[in-house]
């Protein structure tokens, strides 16, 4: 029985190569055996006592698995028998599925084992075994961490609790650990990195290193993150975005007038197909018409004028009656005849006055009768004789008037035949002209007619119509958009103000968050600062001396003494006999006051809340930014998509005005263009008109001349043969006038004669009368009247002829005047009227003609445009890439009628693809320059395949374009600025807490050096001091690693504000952050240049020896390579460890725990000198730990342990562990 | 003397390392940092000293669109007619890359199996390939495998990703399209009467 606690033995049924063995561990004990005898694989098992862990023994991958090789069978057990300062108790280990632990309240009994045939039982039997013996045997203990609770004292269950080697406190994990370093430490060189390794390893879990991995990946995810927003705000890149936005619409818009356009050839390539056959019927009912009505309308004028040729024949007749009637008229008033009708009418008067004159002269001679009658017979004779004379001459003149009259009348004639001969040529040839100046005027009346016509004709007028109301429609749903645009634009604005507003409370929130956690952090850390200073001065001040000094002084002085006299180190306490448990000498009840003092423990769980207190604060921070991040993103969600959806709108609704715009200059340049067109048709036909019209007036104006020249010739005629005429006429007037007058004289003459002879008969008469009485006076008055009368009746004789003529004529003609005067008028009249009547139905013929004409033509040259449109579209569009490009729509496009022909659209359509491809061209360059800008894998996902399709360069274009609406880029930043934060927080957080245990490892180091004080080299001589000290690690991550945490501590996590921020007012914060995305930068390029998995612990310092032996002193180190022999190192490499393995138990062992002893397992220990090894126990037996060590062979070592065992294989391939005979020098 | 002290980027070794050997620092090159140089050149401030700094020993930096270059001060004829030798090899790879059916142009990211498959189905193409002059020349493939290695290694291209041999076209094949822009072509009509072709670089 062990007055302390101790693996006292340990038992292998089963295991591995063993059948069965049976080792005593109670002091020193060293296992002798050549290599790949199992030595190593039992001190494993021991090791497994402590550490409990099947992974951390050693073995390497390669090798079989612990619960592989150990428990082979289904009865294979270890057993670790504890001695106590009571009665021992055992331990079983064996597998169950994996391993388990049962705890028996016993000393080890093979009989539990092993039945009668000394075979091993199995669980089932060995447990109901103990169990009927009445042993506790405990139930099973599944997991590695509870055995170790209850190994190590830390078991809260009080049936297992006894069942502990040793009361650890809450570092009690450090030893298994220790243990474990040591044996798995094979170096035979003294390294400080091992040995910073060992302490590091013994105080660190798994998890408490910085895993350089997960912060590459951190920071390249950061890193790359932030190239990203760098390239995306880079100015090229912007400038790129606006063109890419600029040529999306343009080639949207393109594309978008393409397909249109694309869907008019389609319906007017349907609708000529269509319409071909309906047109050519259109166009000959059209030509039937106008047949009809041109057969209609000559038939008319051919009535027509066969009325007017009727009419024209009486005019003309009547005017001829007028003009001879007039001229008749005018020779009868030349001849005086008014005047001869006047003096004929008093012929009957002076008839009457001649017989009353005669009578009264007959009454006068009847006395002088027979004289008379003598006389008278005389002068009758005389004047018979004068008249006969003047017969003769009379009828001679007559015969000469009449020949002459004859000759003049003959004159007359044959110049009335020959002017009427040239009346009737020149008749004739103006007649010519004037029908011919008829029938140009005619056509020239038809022309003016026409113009009228097409000035009132309104051509295109279905096109026009057609374009005006498009144009009313366009401008009605424009106006309604631009107002809804400017509603949508309003709703941004108002959005806008509205996200603008809740980032603002956001970030006032979370800066006021930030600022009140960093006042609490700051309080909380000089209330750490405190405990750390109180913690500091304990050992030397009065805390430490009651710590020392007095048994449970918090009990008493505690509860008594202010709390800072505690923490002084000036007040030199000194205890006095008999004092103790008054108060200066009074005695006081203290049980029923409080507490006041604490223990360190105490303080140090304090300071230990106070951080997790800071890290609580800052947890919450960090929550609180992240829900902040969290609520911007939902925001920058909620109204990005808001803003971009009507942002969308109003872009589109900015494109649908733009394009309505366009459309509207497009089809008010069409309208104008018909306008135009329809002017120049009027135009055009105008022309023709106007020419044909300024040919007819030539024409005319020609055929006027010609007309007048004819009527000047035959005038001239006229006139030559009117003067020939007159002067023949004269002529022969003269030579009447002058023959009539020859005769006159010769008459007058003779006439003289007879009245001279009258005379005289007369005068003898008269004589004779008076002679005879009679009144002679009166008889000559009564002769005198009768001779007057006669003279009068004789000139008024002169006259009847005409005047008989003039009466006729009167009567026939001149009476009849005025009727013939009016008749041809009436023709006149009716002449107009069939003219004016031939005028209108020309008009109206005209009209109708031109507008069939017109229609016909229309229907023509629609149908020429058709075919020629299909034709052209066959053999040059068809063929085409932009035919494929468009063919669905094309095809699939309804019959309609469109304002464009089928050329114009195919030309169109090649010209645009040209221009499309060329601004298509333009764009994916844009959008290949813009991605190529960005790494592959951005996190914007810009990129695009070189072989995208036009889709996807669209689709590019359209995410881009919501990128920049929705603000991602904002998202963005924020997000890259909090994993900035998030990032060196997580440094931070890694490094503090790593840091925090540099306190430890200087403690450790402390007391490792204090051990290294008190070992006893001095008395052997052989090693004179082994030194050890802390330095500053010049590992270059975990520098930057902690540049980093003492850049987010003395700038909080407010600097990933200033990331991206171009403000001017939050410079500073760009600053911070410009200087953290450096840092960041710099430790990536550390990682990746180091080539370190993680910063462990043991990389925060440096630990240098310094060893003297005999007269060799290493001077301060990292790595000893060799201070002497090789025994000498493995000596000083074993003191090193058994120390470390010292520090370790007393410090993860509770106070009060202090009898037990641990085993320290090196193996290989063959090259040390006996000297050495006596020197090595006696050292290690000081501090309670007893070796187990391992020896290739006997060599006399082995005498210096209290057990010792060998190892034989035996035939059968078991391998047999036997205790050797050996003394015990001394141990 | 360091390139501190002339109050030079401390990227002035590096920016020399990749120029003095001909070759171009693009703004979206992503390899080895050039886009930081070239923002780096691209600081005005830095420009000006490093201009001075390199003119010293006779290098001038030439700024293109998004590139820079070094060219030499004073550089003999010789030299000139020699970048131009090795300039003309240059204008078939551009007049094969400029007339694939899906353009290679700034930023532009291919590889090289598809410019191949697009030559094997294109005879047109086929024959341009073929008349280019390179060492390697069994298959299409490797032929367009080594245009692009020559042009990376000309800083023309850059290797983006060497598992799926992924090419990005970088900005200084600017440069190649200007000097191809720049080529004039003429008929020789001169006493000798024939009717050989030459260029003029302008």
């Amino acid at each position: 029985m062990e007055n302390c606690r101790i693996l006292n033995r340990i038992v292998e049924i089963n295991i591995a190569n063993v059948k069965y063995a049976d080792i005593e561990l109670s002091g020193n004990t060293c296992f002798v055996g050549t290599n790949n005898f199992g030595k190593t694989s039992l001190q494993r098992a021991i090791l497994f006592f402590y550490s409990a862990n099947s992974r951390g023994l050693g073995i390497s991958a390669s090798q079989k698995s612990f619960e592989e090789h150990y428990f082979r069978y289904e009865n294979s057990y270890l057993v670790y028998e504890i001695a106590t300062e009571e009665q021992n108790f055992m331990v079983m280990v064996y597998r169950h599925n994996k391993i388990v632990f049962r705890f028996i309240d016993a000393p080890f009994n093979p009989d539990f084992f092993f039945n009668s045939n000394d075979e091993a039982m199995k669980i089932k039997d060995i447990i109901s075994g103990i169990e009927k013996r009445g042993i506790y045997i405990s139930n099973q203990i599944d997991t590695f961490e509870r055995y170790r609770n209850i190994i190590y004292g830390t078991e809260t269950d009080k049936q297992l609790s006894k069942f502990h080697l040793l009361k650890g406190n809450e570092k009690y994990q450090n030893i298994p650990k220790s243990i474990t370093n040591v044996f798995l430490s094979s170096k035979s060189s003294i390294d400080s990195r091992f040995i910073k390794d060992f302490i590091a390893n013994s105080l660190t879990t798994e998890s408490s290193s910085i895993r350089l991995e997960q912060v590459e990946r951190q920071l390249r995810q950061f890193n790359e993150k932030y190239t990203d927003i760098e390239t995306y705000l880079k100015k090229e890149s912007q400038q790129l975005i606006e063109l890419i936005d600029k040529k999306y619409d343009q080639v949207h818009m393109l594309k978008g007038a393409q397909m249109e356009m694309a869907d008019k050839l389609g319906s007017s390539l349907r609708f000529a197909e269509s319409q071909n056959e309906a047109i050519r019927e259109a166009a000959k009912k059209k030509e039937e018409e106008l047949t009809e009505i041109s057969n209609a309308y000559e038939e008319l004028k051919f009535n027509i004028e066969n009325r007017q040729n009727n009419l024209r024949e009486e005019i003309g007749y009547y005017d001829r009656s007028i003009r001879e009637a007039n001229k008749k008229l005018k020779e009868y008033k030349d001849k005086n005849i008014d005047e001869a009708v006047e003096k004929h009418a008093e012929r009957e008067k002076l008839m009457v006055e001649l017989n009353i004159a005669r009578r009264e002269y007959e009454s006068l001679t009847s006395n002088v009768a027979n004289i008379e009658l003598k006389f008278s017979s005389l002068i009758e004779q005389l004047r018979n004789d004068k008249t006969a004379f003047i017969n003769r001459i009379n009828s001679k003149i007559g015969e000469t008037f009449n020949h002459y009259n004859e000759l003049q009348l003959l004159q007359k004639n044959e110049f009335s035949k020959k002017e009427s001969e040239l009346k009737q040529k020149r008749e004739e040839a103006t007649e010519a002209v004037n029908a011919e100046v008829t029938a140009r005027q005619i056509e020239f009346n038809s022309l003016k007619s026409d113009e009228k016509v097409i000035r009132s004709t309104r051509h295109y007028e279905n096109e026009i119509k057609s374009l005006e109301s498009e144009l009313n429609e366009l401008r009605g749903v424009s106006y309604k958009n631009k107002s809804e645009r400017a509603i949508k634009q309003n709703m941004v604005h108002t959005i806008q103000r509205e996200w603008e507003a809740l980032e603002l409370k956001l970030k006032n929130s979370l800066s006021n968050r930030v600022n009140q956690t960093n006042n609490e952090i700051q309080k909380v850390k000089l209330e750490i600062t405190e405990i750390e200073n109180k913690l500091n001065v304990q050992n030397d001040a009065f805390y430490g001396y009651l710590e020392k000094n007095v048994k449970n002084w918090h009990q008493n002085i505690g509860k008594v003494v202010n709390e800072k006299l505690l923490f002084r180190t000036d007040l030199t306490p000194e205890m006095k006999e008999g004092a103790t448990e008054t108060l200066y000498g009074i005695s006081l009840n203290l049980e029923p006051v409080e507490l006041v003092s604490k223990s360190i423990e105490e303080y140090q769980f304090e300071k230990n809340e106070k951080l997790a207190q800071i890290r609580d604060l800052e947890d919450a921070l960090n929550q609180f930014q992240t829900a902040n991040t969290e609520e911007k993103m939902l925001a920058a969600d909620k109204f990005g998509k808001q803003l971009g959806e009507l942002k969308e709108d109003v872009k589109v609704l900015s494109y649908s005005l733009e394009l309505a715009d366009k459309r509207e200059k497009k089809l008010a340049d069409e309208l104008e263009d018909w306008k135009i067109r329809a002017g120049k048709e009027v135009e055009e036909s105008l022309s023709g008109n106007r020419q044909r019209l300024n040919i007819i007036e030539e024409e005319l104006a020609i055929l006027n001349k010609k007309k007048n020249a004819v009527l000047s010739d035959f005038n001239t005629q006229l006139e030559r043969l009117k003067s020939y005429n007159d002067e023949r006429l004269s002529e022969l007037k003269e030579k009447q006038e002058t023959e009539i007058a020859d005769l006159e004289v010769e008459k007058k003459n003779r006439v003289k004669e007879f009245e001279k002879k009258e005379e005289d008969l007369t005068s003898e008469k008269e004589n004779n009368f008076k002679s005879k009485g009679v009144d002679a006076k009166q008889l000559k008055e009564v002769e005198g009247r009768l001779k007057e009368l006669q003279d009068a009746l004789q000139e008024i004789e002169q006259f009847s002829q005409i005047i008989s003529d003039y009466q006729k004529d009167k009567r026939e003609i001149f009476d009849k005047l005025p009727d013939f005067i009016q008749k041809k008028e009436e023709f006149v009249n009716s002449n107009n009227a069939l003219s004016a009547e031939v005028e209108e139905a020309s008009r109206k013929f005209n009209m109708k003609r031109i507008e069939l004409n017109k229609e016909k033509r229309a229907f023509d040259e629609e149908l020429i445009a058709f075919n020629n449109g299909i034709n052209f579209y066959s053999n040059n569009f068809r063929e085409t890439p932009v035919y494929t490009k468009f063919a669905d729509i094309i095809e699939r496009a309804e019959p309609k009628r469109t304002n464009h022909n089928i050329m114009d659209l195919c030309t169109q359509l090649l010209k645009n693809d040209s221009h499309f491809n060329e601004e298509y061209g333009a764009f994916q360059r844009y959008v290949n320059e813009f991605a190529g800008k960005f790494r592959i894998d951005n996190h914007f996902n810009f990129v695009i395949r070189n072989d995208a399709s036009q889709g996807e360069y669209e689709r590019f274009a359209q995410n881009l374009r919501s990128f920049i609406n929705e603000n991602k880029i904002d998202l963005s930043i924020a997000e890259t600025a909090t994993q900035i934060g998030l990032v060196t927080d997580s440094i931070a957080t890694k490094v503090k807490e790593l840091s925090g245990q540099k306190d430890k490892i200087q403690h450790i180091i402390g007391l490792i050096a204090e051990d290294f004080k008190k070992a006893e080299f001095e008395e052997s001589k052989l090693i004179e001091f082994i030194k050890i000290r802390l330095e500053e690690s010049d590992n270059k991550v975990y520098r930057l690693l902690k540049r980093i945490q003492e850049f987010r501590e003395e700038n909080g996590m407010v600097y990933n504000e200033g990331l991206f921020n171009t403000d001017f007012a939050t410079g500073m914060k760009r600053e911070i952050s410009g200087k953290a995305v450096k840092l960041l930068e710099q430790l990536r390029s550390a990682i990746k240049e180091q080539e370190q998995e993680e910063i462990r612990l043991q990389d925060l310092f440096e630990l240098k020896f310094n060893i003297k032996e005999g007269m060799n002193e290493t001077g301060w180190t990292h790595r000893i390579d060799s201070i002497g022999s090789t025994g000498t190192d493995i000596l000083v490499k074993a003191i090193i460890y058994i120390t470390l393995l010292h520090v370790f138990i007393k410090e993860s062992s509770h106070r009060s725990s202090k009898d037990f002893k641990v085993h320290c397992i090196i193996d290989e220990v063959g090259q040390i000198s006996a000297h050495y090894l006596r020197e090595l126990l006696r050292f290690a037996k000081n501090r309670n730990i007893m070796m187990i060590n391992g020896l290739p062979n006997k060599s006399g070592l082995e005498s210096h342990y209290k057990y010792t065992y060998q190892f034989r294989r035996e035939d059968n391939n078991n391998v047999r562990i036997f205790p050797s005979i050996v003394t015990e020098v001394e141990a | 003397m360091s390139a501190e002290d002339f109050n030079l980027p401390r990227q002035t070794h590096e920016i020399f390392a990749v120029m003095a050997r001909g070759n171009f620092i693009s703004s979206n090159g992503s390899r080895d940092g050039m886009n930081r140089l070239y923002d780096v050149i691209n600081n005005p401030e830095n420009f000006d000293r490093l201009q001075a700094y390199f003119n010293v020993i006779r290098f001038n930096i030439e700024r293109g669109n998004n590139y820079f270059y070094f060219s030499k001060l004073g550089e003999p004829n010789s030299e000139l007619e020699k970048k131009l030798e090795r300039f003309e090899r240059y204008i078939d790879i551009i007049d094969l890359l400029a007339s694939m059916d899906n353009k290679i142009t700034i930023g532009s990211r291919f590889r090289p199996t598809e410019i191949a498959e697009e030559c094997n189905a294109n005879v047109r193409l086929k024959q341009k390939l073929q008349k280019i002059p390179l060492y390697r020349s069994e298959t299409l493939h490797n032929k367009v495998r080594e245009i692009c290695e020559l042009m990376s290694r000309d800083s023309f291209l850059e290797l983006e990703d060497e598992k799926t041999e992924s090419y990005k076209v970088l900005d200084s094949y600017t440069y190649l399209l200007d000097i191809i822009n720049a080529v004039a072509i003429y008929e020789d009509t001169g006493s000798s009467g024939d009717s050989t072709q030459g260029l003029i670089y302008n």
